[in-house]
């Protein structure tokens, strides 16, 4: 089967979910965020020996899985300090054929699970896993590795909440407070030990490395750091090591406006939106003075509830529809559905993005402050205040690393990655979080890359085009040689909602015709 | 030295032995001659505990074949008529692997063997397999097989047919020695010549019981007949089945 | 006593490894079966999984032009070749409209759905088909503020137990179902050659007339022909450990592979069903007046036990034949593969019970060997 997106609608969503930051940052590649729940832990014999391997299950995929756990310090400077279990899961090769060899795929967020992500990495690495294992490492704090969980306030009813009211330095003391661990410990280069032990326990002579989203910053940490461990590196929607990740302010205005021109230069979504533009600066201008207060229903239960809709939430419900070619289709509509004053269809997608797709916001918020936040330049500041959500993100972050207080990781950290292994890098031009732009800028020092770009891809080449193929491909061979970025340029687009039913051009006569002549009409 | 008294046996509604009685002693060769059909087979297959008799019995160095059938025939050699040879195998491995059968041990088949192969002067073929022997080659294989043992007593049922000349006067050769260091040799034939210039003793059968016995000369004698041949048809009362 | 049968298991063996024709239908056998199976598995392979880029034939194309996008990022391509032909996707006239109104818009496939080639084909149209489907749904509630999570009120876990192993047990069934094959075959041309042969030949007579007892030649010829499956058996083992690595079976989605415990649980079970299949093929032999008729009895006694494994190796099989013999093992061996607890009380029993029967007709076969009429084919 030809693997790409699932039928889900939606993929990756982040954490726009407001109590911490406002902001998610990096994309992450969980797929099911529309229809899943958090994952559970199924695990078969949950508990085994502080080595022990035992059989388990995850959810969305019928396979008996290979997981273990790892148990490591969490300070590697005080090994009898506090213990965290890194736990991990294999995704047997069917067919053994290279079993000194894995695919590491390595989740984004930060703060996702790879592990919960399992069938999304199983579906679009079928071929992969024809004769390979693929691991899945819970990177610690996420998953089920030792997570720094940040859970709302369940007194905050996030349809009715004002979240430019909200305290969120107030939200993440207390999150702080909760959590049993030193956050300053879970940063990307803490996690990279803990990468290599699992792969050392599991005895994998050389890994295969795929990384999404912030999972391309591990990737590419690997690669300074344990290169000869390595056959081959697929980066995914890249963060390059001299990029702060905050520069993802200027990517998200980039995203919006392609989104415009798109529109613009499709046809029908002209003749159905002829001022989308206006219709979105009509909006933003509207909110940006107050928020619109209705009353609406819960989009799950139905329940009758105050919705207050803030330009904070618009513009994060539309930044996150950006992310999948599927929502995206639907925002031209929703767009001009909120200058008519209907804010149904931004609901719709807001509520998609609510619970966060079970990120670990205590650890993206280590990581990010450390590694992000503190190496921001004036200039960069600047750029990022002026663009559509680069205040309130940066506003959102400053309070929170007030109170993570992680210290700012080395200056050499953003070196650029100098690497001769054979390393793929693919960028979506449509891109919400890394544009195409940021994969040039990983390339700097890597004598056997190559960046392909996918005209019609989001964030997450892989899981939306012939990209996964690509990564099969460079598995196989560990060579660039034969990849053939051809089949990336198929024209895959999906075609805009032009109503809140139809993406096919609406025939003249549709909207005249009475439900009950049409059918007899229409029959050839 | 081997009894037979008072054998019958019935195979189908053929009456093939009809009260039988005989001897054959050792240090003679006795023959069994008689026209097919007469009972011959039958008789030496019933010595073999092949066949078991309706009645009478059978005795080899006086031990009854029906009651002691392994003790009977340790003391046989039996050259069989087809020979029954293994065509993959050699002279030499079917001799020993015989010896064997007959309870001597490895080591001691072996020298056997080798003994016998150079007495009936079959060193040239005794490592060639079997397949595609000549009649005369077969043939001594067959009876290397069952003197190899040393038996007191040697069976040979229609030993001569198809044999030329020479193997022939080699098979008589040896019958002649075997009787010489005392063994009891009975041979069952139908052919006149052969029995005439081996036997000591012939036995006549007809109908499946024994119609005259005595040396050649005897048997002329006793029916006025110069040739054996003449005298044998007289007995028998038929030329029928006879070969000169 | 001892030595008697040394010496008769030595010639038989000697005389049976010298025999071309003994040999060579072990042989070919162990040596053939796996190769053809696997090549033909190569073949079905290739035919059975859909096409990496599928080709149909779409007609209305223009009414859906997004469906047909989408359908084609997953491989699935408009061509107006004639095996695209095979599968046919219709779209409605008014789909456009119906799509317009929200109300179920009409897509119709047209294929023979009895083409085995096709199936796998046709099933990924229809899920691709319900993909769409279901994500143009979930995306017109949430254009009406409503969560796409709430017409999906069952959360459908499976856990498969399966093994990647077990995945493959049909085909493991006729695997495991070639090796006791094996058993019957190897040894059967020697049990001709060494009893029906042997009269034939003249031999067995003189055998006989030999101071040995017929219950030690019986030995002998069973020992040997047990030898002879069981170096069959040994033989398959070994060409089904290298050929089927060779089969792409991760295609299917499972893969088969021999591994030394099998082979060890193999040879174990195989040794039970050896002796018997030498002793009903002896004693078919004897009773039969030639070569040519022993030939033609064993080829229609031999349909029993492949029955029995034939049967077991499907699922149709009723519980009782799990407790008899070759169909016993077969079951437990299969168990094995499949990662499951292999049922030892029923492998007990019906190993016993193949032993039973081999003891009596190696019973059989001894009194028969005193009887004139088998001794001389009367």
């Amino acid at each position: 089967m030809h693997p790409s997106q699932s039928a889900n609608v939606s993929k990756a969503y982040l954490l726009s979910r407001c109590r911490l930051g406002a902001i998610g940052l990096f994309a992450l590649l969980s797929a099911q965020a529309l229809v899943l729940a958090p994952l559970a832990w199924a695990e078969a014999t949950a508990t085994g020996t502080e080595t022990g391997d035992a059989s388990c299950y995850v959810e969305g995929l019928a396979d008996r899985l290979k997981c273990g756990f790892i148990t490591v310090a969490e300070n590697p400077d005080k090994p009898a300090g506090r213990q965290i279990d890194i736990h991990y899961a294999v995704l047997p090769a069917i067919k053994q054929s290279h079993p000194g060899e894995a695919l590491l795929a390595i989740a984004g967020g930060p703060g996702q699970s790879a592990i919960d992500n399992a069938a999304n990495f199983d579906r679009i690495f079928t071929k992969v896993r024809q004769q390979r294992d693929i691991l899945l490492i819970d990177q610690r704090g996420t998953g089920r590795s030792h997570p720094l969980n940040c859970d709302s306030d369940p007194t905050l009813e996030p349809l009715a909440l004002d979240d430019t009211a909200l305290n969120i330095g107030a939200e993440a003391g207390r999150c702080l407070a909760k959590l049993d661990a030193d956050v300053t410990q879970y940063g990307s280069l803490q996690a990279l030990a803990d990468f290599e032990l699992v792969r050392r326990k599991l005895g994998y002579d050389k890994l295969h490395l795929y990384g999404i989203s912030y999972g391309t910053r591990m990737a590419q940490l690997y690669m300074r750091r344990y290169p000869e461990h390595l056959a081959s590196v697929t980066l995914d929607g890249v963060v390059p090591m001299q990029q702060s990740v905050l520069a993802i302010a200027g990517a998200i205005d980039r995203a919006f406006e392609l989104l415009l021109r798109d529109c613009r230069e499709t046809r029908a979504c002209q003749a159905q939106f002829p001022a989308l533009a206006d219709d979105l600066t009509l909006v933003e201008t509207r909110l940006a003075k107050a928020p619109n207060l209705s009353q609406s229903r819960d989009p799950l239960t139905g329940e009758p509830t105050p919705l207050t809709m803030t330009l904070g939430k618009f513009l994060g419900a539309i930044r996150m529809a950006l992310y999948m070619p599927n929502t995206r289709a639907l925002l031209p509509h929703a767009i001009h559905e909120a200058a008519r004053e209907n804010y149904q269809p931004i609901l719709g997608l807001y509520a998609l993005t609510l619970d966060g797709a079970g990120m670990a916001m205590g650890m993206h918020a280590s990581v990010v402050c450390g590694e992000d936040m503190q190496r921001l330049t004036p200039a960069l500041k600047a750029r990022t205040r002026a663009s559509r959500i680069g205040r309130d993100m940066l506003d959102g972050l400053g309070q929170t690393c007030a109170v993570w207080r992680v210290p700012a990781a080395s200056a050499d950290f953003a070196e650029p990655i100098a690497s001769d292994l054979p390393t793929l890098v693919l960028s979506g031009e449509l891109d919400p979080a890394t544009p195409p732009s940021w994969g040039e800028l990983a390339l700097a020092r890597l004598t056997h890359a190559k960046h392909f770009i996918a005209p019609h891809a989001t964030h997450g080449v892989a899981f939306q085009s012939c990209g996964n193929n690509l990564v099969a491909q460079l598995v196989e061979s560990a060579s660039l040689e034969d990849l053939d970025p051809d089949c990336l340029s198929k024209d895959v687009r999906r075609s805009f909602y032009l109503n809140a039913s139809t993406v096919e051009t609406i025939p003249a006569s549709a909207g005249k015709q009475t439900a009950a002549a049409a059918p007899a009409k229409e029959q050839p | 030295m081997i009894r037979v008294s008072n054998l019958t046996k019935h195979i189908g509604e053929v009456q093939a032995l009809a009260d039988l009685s005989f001897d054959a002693a050792n240090g003679q060769i006795t023959g069994l001659l008689g026209p097919n059909g007469a009972g011959k087979t039958t008789c030496l297959r019933t010595l073999f505990g092949l066949l078991t008799p309706d009645s009478g019995t059978a005795e080899i160095d006086g031990i009854d074949v029906a009651k002691d059938p392994l003790g009977a025939k340790q003391q046989l050699g039996l050259f069989p008529d087809p020979f029954g040879l293994y065509e993959r195998l050699t002279p030499r491995e079917y001799i020993s692997y015989f010896a064997e059968l007959s309870g001597m041990g490895r080591a001691e088949a072996r020298d056997a063997t080798a003994r016998v192969i150079t007495r009936l002067h079959l060193q040239d073929i005794a490592d060639r397999r079997c397949k595609g022997f000549s009649q005369g080659q077969r043939m001594k294989t067959a009876l290397a097989q069952a003197i190899v043992h040393q038996p007191s007593n040697i069976i040979l049922d229609e030993p001569t047919r198809g044999l030329d000349v020479m193997s022939t006067r080699l098979l008589r050769d040896i019958l002649k020695d075997l009787r010489d260091q005392g063994h009891c040799v009975l041979f069952s034939s139908h052919v006149m010549q052969e029995v005439a210039a081996l036997c000591d003793k012939v036995i006549v059968m007809a109908g499946g019981k024994v119609v005259a016995v005595g040396s050649p000369a005897a048997l002329c004698r006793q029916t006025g007949k110069d040739s054996l041949e003449e005298a044998f048809i007289q007995l028998i009362g038929t030329d029928e089945g006879i070969a000169a | 006593m001892l030595s008697k049968l040394l010496t008769l298991v030595r010639k038989e063996l000697l005389d049976a490894a010298r025999d071309k024709r003994s040999v060579m239908a072990g042989l070919y056998y162990a040596i053939g079966t796996p190769l053809v199976m696997c090549a033909l598995f190569m073949v079905l392979i290739a035919q059975l999984a859909s096409p990496e880029d599928l080709d149909i034939k779409i007609s209305n194309a223009d009414r859906a032009p997004d469906l047909v996008r989408y359908l084609g990022n997953q491989g699935i391509n408009h061509s107006d070749s004639e095996d695209a032909a095979k599968i046919r996707l219709v779209i409605s006239q008014d789909y456009p409209q119906q799509m317009a109104k929200a109300k179920s818009a009409q897509v119709t496939i047209i294929a023979d759905n009895s083409d085995e080639k096709l199936q796998t084909s046709i099933r990924r149209l229809q899920a691709q088909l319900q993909a769409y489907s279901s994500e143009m749904g979930s995306l017109r509630l949430v254009a009406r503020g409503i969560d796409p999570r709430v017409v999906r009120s069952l959360q459908i876990n499976l856990e498969d137990q399966a093994t990647p192993d077990s995945k493959g047990g049909m085909i493991l069934g006729i695997a495991i179902f070639t090796m006791i094959y094996s058993v019957f075959i190897s040894g059967m041309n020697l049990a001709i050659d060494t009893s029906a042969g042997e009269r034939e030949r003249n031999s067995l007579a003189l055998l006989l007339s030999h101071p040995l007892s017929t219950r030690q030649l019986v030995l002998s010829k069973i020992i040997a022909v047990t030898l002879f499956a069981m170096l069959g058996l040994v033989l398959i083992l070994l060409v089904s450990k290298l050929a089927y690595t060779l089969v792409p079976w991760q295609e299917l989605g499972f893969s088969i592979s021999i591994s030394p415990q099998f082979m060890a649980l193999m040879l174990a079970i195989g040794l039970p069903v050896a002796l018997m299949a030498a002793s009903m093929q002896l004693f078919v032999s004897f009773m039969a007046k030639t070569f040519k008729e022993a030939q033609s009895y064993l080829t229609m006694v031999l349909f029993v036990p492949l029955a029995l494994s034939m049967a077991a190796s499907y699922n149709i099989a009723p519980d009782a034949l799990q407790w008899l013999p070759v169909s016993g093992q077969q079951q437990a061996l299969m168990a094995f593969i499949k990662g499951r607890e292999i049922p030892m009380l029923q492998l007990l029993v019906s190993s016993l019970a193949t032993l039973a029967l081999a003891l009596a007709l190696a019973l059989g076969m001894e009194r028969s060997l005193k009887s004139e009429k088998v001794i001389f084919g009367l």
